[in-house]
């Protein structure tokens, strides 16, 4: 099955399409690219694929790459993301199994376990040290603190976990059947509230508010809502549609309805981009409830997106979401990380009108 | 009510044709584009003085030569009255206008003239028997006979209708918050107070000298080595291969298996030449990777020896979730991690496969044509991803998914025969 061998030349000619400005990442994976995750100390990306290996890429001044390593696990890897100080990679895959890579080191070894593959990790750093939490599709939540083969404790989830995210104290995990359960790290093992998401299709991804205080929710039916978690808030609770498209140019119609993909918030301000299988991604401005910027139609789905610590660098995945099934994975199917240089005007709010 | 009654009757209307408008803007606009219109140019004028006054100054005509005013009623084309909007229409034909109106509408002579703008006067107090009577049969003489036919029907029909079957749909099972997840660290032993924060002498981390203690008292989940009450051992994951430097449950702690650093290489390590962290330092071009690719003493391979973890229970909501029956899974040999060749290896993909189905989800109607780009309600795209033969890998499907499969496809064979023959069946 070398079907993105060949992709992966071919797609490095038609880079004008979607993005003229934007860079594309040189050696990309060889199959989808299923997770994105830049590290909180310089401007290195790890790129989680379907071909089974997490590589690590270090982005210069320019925006130019360079591969710098890459690990691999038995099956497809489903999510990656760093540790607090730059120094461990983690990941979770199909195989079931969690792996830590050390960039001081080289090695990559299994910390993690779970009975079904792990869709999700996110590193946890709390006051009293830092912890993996890996969600799996066998409907549990395990904490892990790397040094011991145990889970430091294992929370069970009503459904299988599809998407988690944390900002110290707050964590939300998505399941299937649309639940949404959110944590308050100081009591990991309880969820202190369970509810339904406010979307009524397949939850896609969560996403928490640099804030801590509330997160955003993709759906399969192109909508985001935004939720708070106090409920002394709801009054600012919405839901928005997006990544939507006309069924054809003289109807303005709107019925062709993709996927959220991805949901990522810019660390600085506080704006947020979403992404979907229509291959289009927005910037919004949750307060102001506007958009504040539409990138070009990528010739793909947008399988992921994610900021740099800085919010000046949005790297995103053209890459195949299996939205259409099997069939829709062509050899010529577009496979790539792009960078995209984030314009203080694009991701800043706006200042509200004073009339 | 009056008011709204009132500006029904009597809206504004245009004194030359007699032209009913929603306000006296539109009626406005009417009679600049119908009657204050210059037909020598495009000018249109707000009153029909002004028009008189263009015409003459503008156009040179003559004050006995002018034009009427257009599209008007006969008798009232003349410039004499000034007319903007409802303002300067003479009182008589006002009067003649309301009277035609009442004739029209069947009102009784004298309802309009009277001024109604005011809000009749009610009092708030709660009507007397008497008093609802005495309404009710006017209302009754009023509305006529056929009025009490139709009138009591009609709501229980449409609520009907809008409460009907697709509210239905969006109930959903919701999840069971409270009571469902046992917390398994809310154990007495890690609640307690006193408790050392890493209280075993069980793998004091050797090359850990100062990491701090992992969760300090107060943090609620206990290190991890001892998993809570309640909780009884985790099954160990990697029962068939454990990763090097994972200790095996089983093993006595501090007592690595041979040939494999007491502990994972990576957690502190003794900092040998950095691949690349040092932003500054250039590496060679291209991935670094071997070292990583399959670590040193990890066997390439490891079948998992299809150990049989009791699956979560397949998310019945409301109940406790056993922990994971802690099946004597400890003592698979370490050593042997090839040897326990999984037998899964040549099986096909599971299907994906809800553990309830009785709970399946499915999709709210749409209010207009939609195509949902992805509509299977149940999985998600990854999921249909990963069990693709391409993708799915023989030791950990079976399972995925399912968690009927994750116990059949291991230790317990007889319990899922059935389940597996069918699948056989189909294959053949």
């Amino acid at each position: 099955m070398s079907f993105f061998g060949a992709a992966s030349s071919s797609t490095t000619a038609n880079t004008a399409a979607a993005a003229d400005k934007d860079i594309e990442v040189a050696d990309p994976p060889t199959d989808s690219i299923s997770s994105l995750s830049f590290s909180s100390q310089a401007d290195y990306l790890a790129v989680a694929s379907w071909d089974n290996n997490v590589r690590i890429y270090e982005v210069g001044q320019n925006g130019q790459t360079q591969g710098k390593a890459m690990y691999a696990h038995q099956g497809p890897v489903l999510s990656v993301c760093w540790n607090k100080d730059g120094t461990k990679i983690l990941s979770g895959g199909a195989d079931n199994a969690g792996r830590m890579f050390d960039i001081t080191t080289g090695q990559s070894t299994q910390v993690a376990q779970h009975d079904a593959p792990i869709k999700c990790v996110r590193w946890i750093e709390s006051p009293q040290g830092g912890v993996l939490v890996t969600g799996s599709w066998d409907k549990t939540l395990k904490y892990w603190d790397l040094r011991t083969p145990n889970p430091v404790s294992t929370v069970q989830l009503p459904e299988r976990c599809y998407t988690l995210d944390v900002v110290y104290p707050l964590m939300v995990v998505g399941t299937a059947e649309r639940h949404i359960q959110i944590f308050n790290l100081s009591n990991p093992t309880t969820a202190f509230k369970t509810m339904a998401s406010p979307l009524k299709w397949q939850t896609r991804v969560v996403s928490c508010f640099p804030a801590a205080d509330g997160f955003a929710v993709g759906s399969v039916e192109g909508r985001v809502a935004i939720q708070y978690v106090d409920d002394k808030n709801s009054s600012n609770n919405f839901s928005f549609k997006c990544h939507r498209r006309d069924q054809s140019p003289t109807q303005k119609d709107q019925s062709l309805v993709y996927a959220v993909n991805d949901i990522s918030f810019h660390p600085v301000h506080g704006t947020f981009s979403t992404c979907g299988a229509d291959g289009t991604i927005n910037y919004w401005d949750k307060d102001a409830r506007t958009r504040l910027k539409s990138f070009d139609p990528a010739p793909g789905p947008i399988a992921t997106t994610c900021f740099n610590r800085t919010g000046t660098i949005f790297a995103y995945a053209v890459s195949y979401d299996w939205s259409k099934g099997h069939s829709g994975m062509t050899p010529s199917h577009p496979n790539k990380v792009m960078l995209h240089a984030c314009k203080d005007e694009e991701v800043k709010r706006k200042p509200a009108k004073t009339r | 009510m009056a008011k709204k009654k009132n500006k029904q009757v009597l809206r504004p209307w245009c004194w030359y044709c007699e032209r009913e408008f929603e306000d006296e803007k539109v009626l406005m606009q009417h009679q600049k584009a119908k009657h204050f219109k210059c037909n020598l140019c495009p000018r249109r004028l707000n009153t029909a003085g002004g028009l008189a006054v263009h015409i003459q100054q503008v156009h040179k005509l003559e004050p006995e030569n002018l034009p009427r005013i257009e599209n008007a009623l006969p008798g009232r084309d003349g410039y004499e009255v000034e007319i903007f909007g409802m303002e300067g229409i003479p009182a008589p034909d006002i009067a003649d206008y309301k009277r035609r109106k009442e004739i029209e509408l069947g009102l009784n002579p004298g309802t309009i003239s009277q001024p109604q703008n005011k809000r009749p006067k009610l009092d708030n107090r709660a009507l007397t028997e008497e008093e609802l009577r005495a309404q009710l049969e006017a209302h009754k003489a009023l509305m006529g006979a056929s009025e009490g036919a139709a009138a009591p029907a009609t709501p229980e029909v449409a609520s009907g209708a809008v409460f009907g079957a697709p509210a239905q749909t969006y109930a959903l099972p919701t999840a069971p918050a409270p009571g469902m997840v046992p917390p398994p660290s809310a154990s007495p032993m890690g609640m307690h107070p006193g408790a050392p924060p890493f209280p075993h002498g069980a793998l004091p981390p050797p090359g850990f000298p100062g990491a701090p203690p992992f969760p300090p008292p107060g943090m609620s989940f206990p290190p991890g080595m001892f998993p809570p009450p309640g909780f009884p051992m985790p099954p160990p994951p990697f029962a068939g291969s454990p990763p090097p430097g994972m200790p095996l449950p089983g093993m006595p702690p501090g007592a690595p298996p041979p040939g494999i650093p007491p502990f994972p290489p990576g957690v502190r390590p003794p900092f040998p030449p950095p691949p690349f962290l040092p932003p500054g330092v250039s590496p060679p071009p291209g991935f670094s990777s071997p070292n990583g690719m399959i670590p040193p003493g990890m066997p390439p391979l490891p079948m998992r020896t299809t150990v049989s973890t009791s699956p979560p229970p397949p998310g019945v909501p409301g109940t406790p979730a056993p922990p994971p029956a802690a099946s004597p899974v400890h003592q698979v040999p370490a050593s042997a991690p090839a040897s326990a060749a999984s037998p899964s290896v040549a099986k096909t993909p599971p299907q994906l496969t809800l553990p309830d189905p009785t709970i399946a989800q499915t999709n709210p109607p749409f209010k207009k044509d939609t195509s949902l780009k992805w509509s299977d309600p149940n999985f998600s795209p990854e999921e249909h991803r990963a069990i693709h033969p391409k993708y799915w890998i023989a030791n950990t499907s079976e399972k995925k998914g399912d968690g009927q499969s994750a116990a059949s496809a291991t230790t317990a064979p007889e319990e899922s025969r059935g389940k597996k023959r069918a699948r056989a069946e189909d294959f053949l």
